[in-house]
């Protein structure tokens, strides 16, 4: 049966507006779904009460866009904290690539997630996003700052904003089809 | 006791069977490209012999729907829908799609993305 789906990760750190891209361009309103924890993807934190523990879950938000009757896309916001790491590799694999959400405010927030997706060679593009409005750096100063390879896209956003959303999915899209030309 | 069952953390959900008999002890999927993002469709099938939860799922695929949004709607977790549309995929109540994850994405498959977005 021909029906495909297509994943793009939304990745970046606590309160940079993950949630909000993929409401503001899903077709539904977006969904939370949950995983269970083992112990052994908690790591060792916390083993003193885990008999008291039932269990534990971690939410993943999503939304969807149909993109024509044989492909639909699925936008899966990151689980915020950095212990779900393990989660990121279902969410990675496959995917198209990611978008890694980035708060001028906070810089370093977004760089563990820059450094996830090019340790693994997958294509993102980063997107500042510009809520509070006029931003405080310089392309260059937060290409510096992230360190990010100079083939990393870097787009201007407004995750409230449907159609500026919209143009960072595009902007990944374009640069995951240039790396497919052109393999790294 | 460490595989005692208190039969209290799913009574918020009005769960009556616990998961693990639902799913036959099964940890995993059979089939291990499932992915959050594969989408499943209800197959005419006579589904009078499922358990009711089974059923539940079956409600939801009348359209084409992934396995991340069955976990949703439904609120069960992403690991145990994974094995229970396994276990309804083995016995043909349900059709699949493509998965997304596979290594390779193909070039048709980002131009028509492009185009969609694009089309937005």
């Amino acid at each position: 049966m021909d029906r495909t789906s297509v994943k793009i990760v939304v990745a970046g750190g606590f309160g940079t507006g993950k949630t909000t891209l993929v409401s503001s361009v899903s077709e539904i309103a977006p969904l939370t779904t949950e995983e269970l924890l083992t112990e052994a993807s908690l790591g060792v934190d916390d083993t003193t009460h885990v008999e008291d523990k039932t269990h534990t879950t971690v939410a993943l938000d999503f939304g969807r866009i149909t993109i024509s009757p044989d492909v639909v896309l699925y936008l899966f916001g990151t689980p915020g904290q950095d212990r779900f790491w393990f989660m990121w590799d279902e969410l990675a694999q496959g995917a198209v690539g990611a978008i890694v959400l980035v708060d001028t405010r906070r810089l370093d927030t977004s760089f563990a997630a820059v450094d996830y997706f090019e340790r693994r060679g997958i294509p993102f593009v980063t997107a500042v996003n510009q809520f509070n409005g006029q931003c405080a750096y310089t392309e260059e100063e937060i290409r510096g700052a992230l360190e990010l390879d100079p083939q990393v896209p870097l787009v201007w956003c407004d995750a409230r904003d449907r159609e500026s959303s919209k143009l960072a999915l595009i902007a990944l899209v374009r640069h995951a089809m240039n790396r497919l030309r052109v393999p790294a | 006791m460490p595989d005692r069952w208190d039969g209290d953390d799913e009574s918020e959900a009005g769960r009556f069977v616990p998961l693990y008999i639902l799913v036959n002890g099964r940890t995993s999927p059979r089939d291990s490209k499932l992915d959050l993002a594969t989408q499943v469709i209800a197959l005419q099938v006579d589904a009078n012999r499922l358990e009711p939860e089974y059923v539940q799922i079956l409600n939801q695929c009348g359209n084409w729907i992934s396995i991340a949004e069955i976990g949703a709607y439904l609120r069960i977790p992403l690991t145990i829908v994974k094995v229970m549309v396994d276990v309804l995929l083995e016995q043909g109540y349900l059709g699949i799609g493509s998965p997304a994850q596979q290594k390779v994405i193909d070039m048709s498959v980002l131009d028509a993305l492009l185009a969609g977005l694009e089309r937005l």
